[in-house]
């Protein structure tokens, strides 16, 4: 049937109002992020300077608040990007089964993502306390004291251990993404992978890993999205404004934000979302690389 | 009905890319509404005392006695409702300024002492309070810090000493009656307590805006000037001079004396352990007091501040604060109601209710203090304390470097090292 050029365009008024609300809420603050990043405006003077770049090559070459923030967000990141996703495919091949005590297990290990940041936050903060935390209290139970830690407090690990929690709460969203995947799987592929003598790993290497890859494409680019983006997480756990060992990016832009530095803030959002592309890319290209 | 085609909408679409850009390219100095003029749309503080007020703040845990005392009002003053906004402290810092600019909360308002108060009058969102009736009622020396460019801006209402909280049963079964008079005293008693098995100090190393109270101690008499830290922003004194060095070096030594895990303890979980008796001091201030009463704690409860020279160079006894800085929303259309609620809380009496409350000392004169702990307190109005000088910072990020570096060197690194770090993004962010 071929459609009306009139009728097509009364169709496409169907998105103005998605349209609208992308341009008021995203597009314009975007541009406007743009233009308050060559001032050095404070967020409520009614005057400012123009600075050029100089913000930006301030952020890019001489800010190590920044940079440490940069360096922690990018730790975060390969920690929560490769625990996540691993464990994910491990929890989805194990209960991909439909069977009661399978479901009853993706319910439990589902069951962080639909709580609140705040309140995972509180959870471990709770689990981290080094006096009253059940972390320590176990190791001390079990005799392992010499392993008891600050946590949060050792500014050279405590990126990690909020990785730690940052898998705990999102493991169980990417793994019904990928059981999805693993559904999807012809079962004659693995019927002919075990008449061809293949043991579990070898099907796993075989069939399942292969055909899950669209499945790992779409879990790896949205764990970097959230890694990139956990500041209430963060700030949860770490405090406003966290310390050094916890600032990362989101956290970073926030604090230069409530400094009363509005246009160096706008600059350190470019240069994130400069990042964010930048890594979203190199995995692109990491991806087709090695799908062929 | 007009019915659009394509070549329409994509008109309508440029036309509409074009005035965002168009707006999005106005500067914040464009806009002919926004020059932070000091007054709403109101007729400032001389108008109608009726309406609805709103009155922000980030004292949770004052929000019981703060409803007692609207409750009074409301019967005194039927015309006006106060409600209270409350955020958590740290957001209160970071985004009440944009919050009140808006007017639609905070018609009255609260402002820490330092960076965020001079932020808010700098923004023209506070109102002059000069020549009001109401800072009669007040302590002249006291309200100082809600004073810029000549100006009242707002009166500080608490009164709160940020010295250690000291739990003197500990204390005496350590043998001491009376607090050590230099630093040496003080590490020996940190040294006594210890062998007892508790932890002398309870330390939220793990909570920066709670971390950094101990700063205020450690600073006031070692540093050449009141001002010392205020200068570091400026560039006047640094973070690797002798003077701040010697801080950092107390820090290390007080080391052994922290809580286990200090670095990662948070405030709730140091709170905890001074109300159970498991650490000696809380080294916080006594705006804490409160806290550790409602978990329980039935202790006498003193302040003690280790005096970080030697008997005879020792210039305070202690570190006090006047905060929660009480102000008019420049752009509230309902001034006058707000001025109103001020007034009433600059009341003695209810001053008073909100003082014995919350187990807080305010900076109105003639306030009846009844709160057993503030009693037991009230010696230190008249001991000679310094203004906490870690509120001279007005930049954020120097503010924090320098007492991350402070946590660092309690947590291990070299005082010499921390400095030097400290330094550097100092020399970054100084205007």
């Amino acid at each position: 049937m071929v459609r009306s050029p009139r009728r097509s365009a009364a169709l496409l008024l169907f998105a103005v109002p998605a349209l609208a609300l992308y341009g008021g809420f995203f597009l314009l603050p975007a541009v406007q992020g743009l233009r308050y990043a060559t001032t050095d405006w404070d967020g409520y003077s009614p005057t400012f300077d123009e600075v050029g770049l100089s913000n930006l090559t301030e952020v890019v070459s001489d800010d190590d608040l920044f940079r440490n923030a940069l360096t922690n967000n990018l730790k975060f990141l390969l920690v929560v990007v490769a625990g996540q996703t691993l464990l994910a495919l491990l929890l989805a091949v194990l209960l991909a089964a439909r069977s009661r005590s399978s479901t009853v297990l993706r319910a439990l290990f589902f069951l962080p993502t639909v709580l609140s940041s705040v309140s995972v936050a509180f959870i471990w903060k709770f689990v981290y306390d080094p006096n009253f935390g059940p972390a320590n209290t176990l190791l001390g139970a079990v005799g392992l004291d010499s392993l008891k830690a600050s946590y949060l407090g050792d500014d050279g690990a405590a990126i990690f251990w909020v990785a730690v929690a940052q898998i705990w709460f999102h493991a169980g969203q990417m793994m019904v993404v990928y059981i999805a995947g693993i559904n999807q799987i012809p079962e004659e592929l693995y019927d002919a992978a075990k008449t061809d003598g293949a043991g579990k790993w070898q099907q796993f290497r075989h069939v399942t890993w292969p055909m899950v890859a669209p499945a790992t494409t779409l879990v790896i680019a949205y764990t970097t999205l959230q890694s990139f983006k956990a500041f209430d997480l963060i700030l949860g756990l770490a405090g406003n404004p966290p310390r050094s060992g916890l600032d990362v990016l989101a956290t970073r832009i926030y604090s230069t934000f409530a400094n009363s530095q509005l246009g160096y803030a706008a600059a350190e959002s470019i240069v994130f979302m400069v990042a964010i592309a930048l890594v979203t890319w190199l995995q692109n290209r990491a991806g087709k690389v090695a799908h062929g | 009905m007009t019915v659009l085609n394509r070549r329409d909408l994509l008109r309508l679409a440029a036309g509409a890319g074009a005035a965002s850009f168009l707006a999005a390219c106005a500067g914040p100095g464009d806009s002919s509404s926004d020059t932070g003029a000091t007054s709403g749309s109101g007729s400032g503080l001389s108008g109608p005392k009726e309406g609805d007020i709103s009155f922000a703040h980030w004292r949770a845990e004052d929000k019981e006695v703060f409803e007692q005392i609207i409750g009074e009002f409301a019967k005194a003053t039927p015309k006006i409702t106060v409600r209270q906004d409350i955020s958590p402290s740290n957001d209160y810092q970071s985004t009440a300024l944009q919050k009140l600019r808006g007017g639609s909360i905070g018609d009255a308002f609260t402002a820490f002492r330092g960076a965020q108060f001079l932020a808010i009058a700098e923004a023209g969102v506070s109102t002059d309070l000069t020549g009001q009736a109401l800072l009669q009622k007040y302590e002249t020396s006291l309200i100082t810090a809600g004073a810029t460019g000549g100006k009242q801006y707002g009166v500080p209402y608490q009164l709160v000493f940020n010295t250690p909280l000291a739990n003197t049963d500990l204390i005496s079964k350590a043998g001491l009656n009376e607090a050590p008079k230099d630093w040496q005293g003080f590490l020996a008693l940190a040294d006594k307590l210890k062998s007892q098995g508790v932890a002398p100090i309870a330390w939220p190393g793990g909570d920066a805006a709670n971390a950094g109270q101990l700063l205020n101690v450690l600073v006031v008499n070692n540093a050449p000037t009141d001002d010392a830290l205020g200068k570091i922003e400026t560039g006047e004194h640094k973070v690797t001079d002798d003077w701040f060095l010697t801080v950092l070096k107390q820090y290390a030594e007080l080391r052994p004396y922290f809580q286990t895990g200090f670095t990662g303890t948070g405030s709730d979980a140091a709170l905890a352990l001074f109300a159970q008796g498991k650490a000696a001091l809380l080294a916080t201030g006594s705006f804490q007091v409160s806290g550790v009463r409602k978990l329980g704690a039935t202790f006498p409860i003193d302040l003690l501040a280790p005096i970080t020279t030697t008997a005879d160079k020792a210039r305070y006894e202690g570190v006090h604060n006047a905060t929660f800085i009480l102000g008019v929303n420049a752009k509230s259309s309902k001034q006058g109601a707000a001025l109103a609620w001020l007034e009433r809380l600059s009341d003695p009496a209810v001053a008073g209710v909100y003082a014995n409350g919350t187990a807080q000392h305010v900076t109105v004169k003639g306030v009846e203090y009844t709160n057993p702990d503030l009693k037991a307190l009230a010696p230190w109005l008249t001991r000679k304390t310094a203004l906490a000088p870690r509120f001279q910072f007005t930049d954020l990020d120097i503010r924090g470097a320098v007492e991350n570096a402070t946590v660092q060197v309690a947590g291990g690194k070299s005082p010499e090292q921390a400095a030097e770090e400290a330094q550097k993004v100092i020399d970054q962010k100084k205007k």
